[in-house]
């Protein structure tokens, strides 16, 4: 049975919405980075990138979050997270290299401001800065999404979820999406799924525990 | 249909050229002047509407991303070799893939620039003390993973090694030694050193030259 570690307050939380959308049974270990939980000598030997999410699955264990969703898609969600043709595989890589390389690092830059300051300390150039980095991205998102109500074609799989867990953070962080309206309509159908609302479910009750 | 690659060989289409010079597949390189803004262009956004190189177009296939282009390269003609056989073994080199992407490019790409676009006085020092505090648990991570096995995916050469070296070739162009790192040193000696990239690099070196004069003059020009 698949185990994922790591709590769903972190980039875990991509992959518990993975595991969700899949549909299949799991365990789950909120393993605790903030608490030095990523740095023991056990937590090491399933990760010696020392960081949470991991994955472990039989004889399989894995780190980077994005890497994990696609394993899940490929190995439990054929024919829906993960598309039958090797077209459809292929994009559902590119937008997950996409979404790692383009979208991560100015989203993930305006979390941090969010998320681990306080709005007095939070550098207002540093989300400019971030802003003006997600534009491009934005860009080809929205041009993709033209004619299309999915990232590669006409319905959800792994390259949505892979994208939408990082668009995510601007939408948490309040960036103004209404240039890119296709972009917005996406991520609003996206961010709707019930296997997010329950990805949401876990996170909150773990944090009021 | 000859598999097309746009990009030139100063970009990151090289790495796709490397995987396909290891897969011994035809293909056709075209060239997009970035300078000219060609990657710009109506047409082009059409197949790439992030309007960056590379891109593949493989039959009905038109992909971006450089690192996902080889893992499609990989999958399609490198079954067995490039691309394992077994779950754990894709799974890894997914892994690998995706690391190399979202944690080594953002700690060493922005010192290629620092290193190669801008005069030694120009440089920004703190940056460059902020990406070297990035790239040292990285080069750990390496190197715990190139003491377990020849090779990041266990003892052959994959689409894994291939995809990290692509990305680790920055840090060889921006002066940063990784002597303290001995596995990692060999294993990069040893991949980045393969005939198929060679033959790439050796392509490269004279229009990169001449492609920096380019750069650099035009930077200028742009103030
Ligand atoms: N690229 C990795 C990043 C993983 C990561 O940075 N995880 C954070 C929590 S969201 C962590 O464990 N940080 C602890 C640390 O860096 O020591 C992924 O997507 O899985
Ligand atoms: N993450 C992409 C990055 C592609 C990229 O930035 N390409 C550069 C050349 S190496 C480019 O096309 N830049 C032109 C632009 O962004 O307008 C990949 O790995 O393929």
């Amino acid at each position: 049975m698949i185990t994922l570690l790591g709590k769903a307050a972190s980039r875990a939380g991509r992959c518990l919405w993975a595991l969700e959308e899949a549909g299949i049974e799991y365990e789950h270990k909120p393993v605790d980075y903030a608490k030095g939980e990523a740095k023991t000598d056990s937590f090491r030997a399933i990760n010696p990138n020392a960081k949470i999410p991991a994955l472990t699955d039989g004889n399989v264990a894995m780190f980077e979050s994005l890497a994990i969703n696609l394993y899940i898609a490929q190995n439990y969600g054929k024919g829906s997270l993960w598309p039958d043709d090797a077209a459809g595989n292929s994009a559902c890589q590119q937008w997950t290299l996409f979404a790692a390389t383009e979208l991560e690092p100015p989203s993930a830059a305006r979390l941090v401001e969010f998320i681990f300051k306080t709005e007095e300390n939070r550098s207002q150039e540093a989300l400019d800065a971030a802003a003006e980095k997600t534009k491009a991205p934005l860009d080809a998102l929205e041009a993709t999404l033209r004619d299309r109500d999915y990232l590669t074609g006409d319905y959800f799989n792994v390259a949505d979820l892979n994208v939408a867990c990082v668009a995510e953070y601007l939408v948490r962080t309040k960036f103004a999406l209404s240039s890119w309206p296709k972009v917005n309509d996406w991520i609003t159908r996206c961010l709707a799924r019930p296997a997010f609302a329950v990805m949401l479910d876990i996170k909150a009750t773990e944090m009021a525990a | 249909m000859t598999i097309k690659i746009y990009g030139s060989l100063v970009s990151r289409a090289t790495r796709n050229l490397w995987m396909l010079e290891e897969l011994g597949v035809d293909y056709e390189r075209i060239d997009l002047d970035w300078i000219k803004q060609e990657n710009r262009s109506p047409d082009y956004l059409k197949i790439n509407p992030a309007g960056q190189v590379p891109t593949l177009i493989d039959g009905d296939v038109t992909l971006s991303e450089s690192l996902g282009i080889n893992l499609y390269l990989a999958q399609k003609f490198g079954g067995g070799v490039l691309w394992p056989d077994d779950d754990a073994g894709q799974a890894r080199c997914i892994q690998w893939s995706v690391w190399a992407a979202g944690e080594l490019e953002p700690a060493v790409y922005p010192r290629v620039y620092e290193f190669v676009f801008k005069k030694a006085k120009d440089r920004d020092d703190a940056l460059i003390v902020k990406l070297a505090e990035r790239t040292l648990p990285l080069l750990d991570l390496m190197e715990g993973a190139l003491s377990a096995s020849a090779y990041l995916v266990g003892d052959a050469f994959s689409v894994a090694d291939l995809n990290v070296a692509g990305v680790m070739e920055y840090l060889d162009r921006s002066d940063f030694d990784i002597a303290q790192w001995p596995k990692t040193v060999a294993w990069y000696e040893t991949t980045y050193g393969r005939a198929a990239n060679q033959k790439v690099q050796g392509e490269r070196a004279p229009v990169a030259e001449a492609m920096l004069k380019r750069i650099v003059e035009h930077s200028r020009s742009e103030g």
